[in-house]
């Protein structure tokens, strides 16, 4: 099987997705070769065990993002019979336009792939499983995290292509990540405090914590009656906001019939509270027996290794 | 989660895809702007002067009617406008019921085409609120009775008198007024502002809070010649007025009835008592079944009177029946889903408390329940029972 | 300027999805919405409009209940609508889509089109790429607003690094995330005009589209695995455990 590999990198370098995409690629019986889009990420691409060879196509094209032209680019390069990507808006966007450049098909979002090829994905928001069979050529993008990483002691040959496009996207103004809170309501990760924060200014952990996940902030009815600086417009619950996000962090929350009616559909929920029978650990997917003190750091110590 | 109405006999079905539109929009508009800030438009007793805003842009004030800025829909969307905005709150669908119904159809049916081009389509924008006096402090439901007179002065009516318990008064541009002209009722429109007109608010109410309840007060209040209602004399202009408002509050009242119903049933659900939810003990499910049964008999009775209202075969005594039987069993099925709720239930946080309050106001407006007996008796029997007196 | 709006029918994103007999049941849906990002498309198509002139054409591929999304599209303000009948989209793969509805667009002579990044049922992002690659045009995802300056047209598009203002010129596709337009409500107005605005019905084949041999085919659809029970951890020392599992169990993080 002849597998490409869109590596997701940037000036940045390569991104820790892209070893999980040649995962994907050997899982189909491909030893796949890595393009890596400008030259980025050429030097750690070389390393992921499995990959046959990288490619470096470089263009004046990947000077600015142009999915157009950067499918262009790429696609001469992009034969074989499966490509694979990831599902970022980057990769989906690509790998879309590589394969419409080429007439195949592309299945997006994958988080399984068998020989055949078989593929399964989720649908409906993760409300259904599909499984279908793919002819050769295709495209598909994978989901992060859904790929083992293939390890790190590959050492690929690199050649280079000088291969640009026109570019028809022209930016004009790049305008600074505004820190602005997400609403809960919108947000996909929310990390939630109760009363047994102790004081306001103890959000200021949960903050750091859901700037680190792109996570937004809210509270039970407790803090939000108790404290003055903690808003309505975060209060989750039946007199609050619905919300089902795919993770929810609930921290010195007891877990009150009222606060469950807001996040009980959420995908998966952790609680931290220092009462081992507090309500809240019934609907916890993944509990921890630990006071906040304890906990966050750790917590946040953790998830910026991510 | 998004509100799933009841609609077991499935009555969608029935309706045209105008209806459905029409209907889906105001459901969306009383989820995102009504039910979020009712609690605090009671608390304050105010009528957002911003949902008077969205109703005009929504386009359904006025909704039957045709011409002059109103769309002429049909009165099965009128119903479900009705219904859906009785869902948020009575106060909301009271103030949609008195402009449209009391305050521009009397207009549209009995004005003159002056009048009518020149108030209708400023009222279906929602830009000049209306509002119906009829009742006085004296005679409620014998209105034909009315002290409030007009007369004739050359050049311009003077009137003299008082309405009370009038709908939207205080906020209202313009007012009909029924009065005796030479002893004969006559519709007037009085404008805010005229000389000798005054509207004072009513306080204190339990029930309808966010509705603006007011007194207006005639002395010596003189209005042009051209605001009389030139084409109607009698009882005849009020009811037919409320034939179309009650027709209007019976769908309304499925509406209050299915909030308290949804309330009830979530709240049975997830209320855990002796171990158990108490949506799973008989006597609940008894209670739920009821609501069901009623609601359902509630809704084909509503639609089956919309398609008559329709086609024209319609007669008042139906509407009465109607008016009569719906508010009854929301406000039946209300209290039911007060007890549910157990101490829970007397909170504003759960709907039905406020709901239960104000169909006590519905069940006495617009006909009360009892008037309405005495009109389906006389029909029944062909004997009136208004009046002790043997009249044929 | 015509602007033509891809729209797709997509369960409710608040509607409980069913599987029987390996299949997805549709007829359980109980709502069939606009997929989200769709609305946002449209609503910047009309407001473009508005402030330039020009028309807005909503164009659907799909079974016959899509043409209610149809009409909700006339309601608040699609000057004309076209419905590929399309039975069972599932049946198609990427390219057959995508060439129907470049076929559309060009059908409608349409030189500009909007649509959403990704349909909230699949939600692939397969479509806009794929579309404007077929009609030649330049392609923006991650819109959330688009203005017209004479001949061309800057969009404001989300990057990893931060919002960016970019240029483009026609032919050109924007594909619309979630912006901070607030939607336009319909009113009764609009909802009895949609009425008289009566779509235009084609099927593939009149757009010259053979839709039989699909190369992808879907074997079956399985209701989401079994979260596994709840796991309780004591101490501190299990947060790395928890994180790890969120990372490679539960795939949320
Ligand atoms: C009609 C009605 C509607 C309601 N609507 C809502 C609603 O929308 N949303 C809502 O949230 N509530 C709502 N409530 C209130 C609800 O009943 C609870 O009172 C509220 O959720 C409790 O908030 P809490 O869990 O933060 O506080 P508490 O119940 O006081 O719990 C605090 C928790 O923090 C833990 N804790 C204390 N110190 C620490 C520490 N150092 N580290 C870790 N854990 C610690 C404690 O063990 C305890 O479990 C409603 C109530 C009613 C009656
Ligand atoms: C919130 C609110 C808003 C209102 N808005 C308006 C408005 O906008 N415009 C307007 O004109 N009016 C309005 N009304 C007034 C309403 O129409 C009257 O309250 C209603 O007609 C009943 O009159 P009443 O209150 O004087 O009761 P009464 O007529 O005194 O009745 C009292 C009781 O006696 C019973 N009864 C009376 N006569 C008989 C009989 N012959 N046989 C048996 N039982 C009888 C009644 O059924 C009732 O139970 C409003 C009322 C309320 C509460």
């Amino acid at each position: 099987m002849d597998v490409t590999v869109i590596a997701e990198s940037s000036e940045n370098g390569l991104h820790p997705v892209t070893a999980q995409l040649v995962g994907a690629a050997v899982a189909i019986g491909g030893a796949p070769t890595v393009l890596c889009a400008g030259g980025w990420g050429v030097e750690d691409a070389v390393s992921i065990s499995g990959v046959a060879k990288v490619i470096s196509v470089v263009g004046d094209c990947f000077g600015s993002f142009d999915g157009g032209a950067w499918a262009e680019a790429l696609s001469s390069a992009s034969g074989g019979d499966v490509i694979i990507a990831a599902a970022t808006p980057a990769g989906r966007e690509i790998a879309a336009t590589i394969a419409a450049i080429r007439g195949i098909p592309i299945v997006q979002d994958v988080t399984g792939l068998a020989p055949g090829i078989s593929v399964t994905r989720p649908i409906y928001s993760g409300k259904a499983i599909e499984s279908s069979t793919v002819g050769t050529p295709c495209a598909i993008t994978v989901r992060a995290n859904a790929f083992d990483a293939a390890g790190e002691d590959g050492s690929a040959e690199v050649s280079t292509v000088n291969q640009s496009a026109d570019v028809a996207v022209a930016v004009r103004e790049a305008i600074a990540k505004a820190s602005e809170r997400l609403d809960v309501a919108e947000a996909d990760i929310i990390i939630s405090g109760g009363r047994g924060m102790g004081d306001p200014a103890n959000f200021s952990h949960l903050e750091e914590i859901a700037d680190i996940i792109g996570a937004a902030v809210g509270a039970s009815r407790a803090a939000v009656d108790t404290w003055d600086e903690i808003p309505h417009g975060m209060q989750v619950g039946q007199t609050g906001k619905t919300v089902t996000p795919s993770l929810y962090i609930a921290v010195g929350i007891s877990g009150a019939i009222q606060h469950l009616a807001g996040m009980r559909t959420s995908k998966y929920i952790v609680a931290i509270n220092k009462d081992p029978d507090a309500p809240i650990f019934g609907v916890a997917d993944y509990g921890i027996v630990a006071t906040w003190e304890d906990a966050l750091p750790a917590l946040k110590a953790e998830l910026g290794k991510l | 989660m998004a509100y799933e109405a009841l609609d077991f006999y499935d009555i969608d079905s029935l309706l045209s895809d105008e209806e459905r539109m029409v209907r889906d929009m105001v459901r969306d508009w009383v989820d995102e702007k009504v039910i979020p800030n009712i609690e605090e438009a009671c608390r304050d007793g105010v009528f957002p002067d911003e949902w008077r805003v969205d109703l005009g842009e929504m386009g359904i004030l006025g909704a039957p009617l045709k011409g002059y800025g109103c769309p002429g829909l049909s009165y099965i969307a009128y119903g479900l406008i009705c219904q859906e905005l009785e869902r948020g709150d009575s106060g909301v669908r009271s103030f949609a019921s008195v402009q449209g119904s009391l305050a521009m159809y009397p207009i549209w049916d009995f004005g003159s085409e002056e009048q009518k081009n020149h108030y209708l389509p400023r009222m279906a924008t929602g830009e000049w609120v209306g509002c119906f006096g009829l009742t006085e402090p004296d005679y409620g439901s014998n209105p034909g009775d009315m002290i409030t007179r007009a007369e004739d002065k050359g050049d311009h009516y003077l009137l003299n008198g008082a309405k009370m318990w009038i709908t939207n008064g205080t906020i209202a541009d313009l007012a009909v007024v029924w009065a005796k002209l030479d002893g004969v009722i006559r519709g007037f429109i009085v404008e805010k502002g005229d000389p000798g007109f005054t509207a004072p608010e009513m306080t204190g109410k339990h029930s309808l809070k966010a509705s603006v309840t007011s007194e207006l007060v005639f002395q010596d209040c003189r209005i042009p010649k051209d605001r009389i209602l030139p084409d109607v004399k009698g009882l005849k202009g009020p009811f037919s007025c409320l034939n179309n408002a009650r027709f209007g509050i019976s769908w309304g009242a499925v509406g209050a009835a299915q909030s308290c119903f949804n309330s009830a049933k979530e709240y049975a659900l997830s209320r855990i008592q002796f171990d158990h939810p108490i949506a799973s003990f008989q006597l609940v499910q008894n209670k739920l079944a009821w609501m069901l049964r009623e609601i359902t008999k509630a809704q084909l009775l509503a639609y089956h009177l919309g398609q008559k209202k329709d086609d024209g075969t319609w007669i008042p005594e139906h509407i009465s029946l109607a008016k009569m039987n719906n508010v009854d069993i929301a406000l039946e099925i209300a209290r039911m889903a007060r007890d549910i709720h157990g101490a829970n239930g007397i909170l504003d946080e759960y709907p039905v408390m406020r709901h239960m309050a104000n169909l006590e106001s519905v069940k006495t407006y617009e006909g009360t329940h009892d008037i309405h007996n005495l009109i389906l008796g006389r029909h029944i029997t062909g004997i009136q029972a208004f009046t002790r007196e043997f009249t044929e | 300027m015509t602007i033509a709006v891809l729209l797709k029918q997509v369960p409710d994103t608040t509607s409980k999805i069913s599987v029987s007999g390996g299949r997805v049941d549709e007829s359980a849906v109980s709502k069939w919405s606009m997929s989200p990002y769709d609305e946002y498309a449209l609503e910047s198509a009309l407001q473009l409009k508005e402030s330039g002139g020009g028309d807005v054409v909503a164009i659907t591929c799909g079974p016959a209940r899509a043409a209610k999304m149809l009409t909700d599209a006339a309601a608040v303000g699609a000057d004309s609508l076209l419905h590929v009948l399309v039975e069972d989209l599932n049946a198609l793969d990427s390219t057959q889509v995508q060439a129907i509805l470049a076929a559309a667009v060009s059908h409608c002579s349409a030189q500009v089109v909007f649509c959403g990044k990704q349909a909230a049922d699949t939600n692939a992002g397969s479509t806009g790429p794929g579309v404007a690659h077929l009609m030649g045009a330049s392609c923006v995802t991650m819109v959330s607003e688009v203005a017209s300056e004479g001949d061309s047209f800057t969009a404001m598009r989300a990057s990893s690094g931060g919002d960016q203002r970019v240029a483009v010129s026609a032919p050109c596709l924007f594909a619309f995330d979630k912006g901070t337009t607030e939607l336009r409500r319909p009113n009764v107005r609009g909802i009895m005009m949609a009425k008289k605005k009566v779509a235009e019905t084609l099927g593939a084949s009149d757009l010259g589209v053979d839709t039989s041999a699909s190369s992808v085919s879907v074997d079956s659809h399985s209701p989401p695995p079994e979260k596994p029970p709840g796991q309780r951890f004591e101490g501190v020392d299990s947060v790395a455990v928890v994180v790890s599992k969120l990372r490679d169990e539960a795939n949320v993080i």
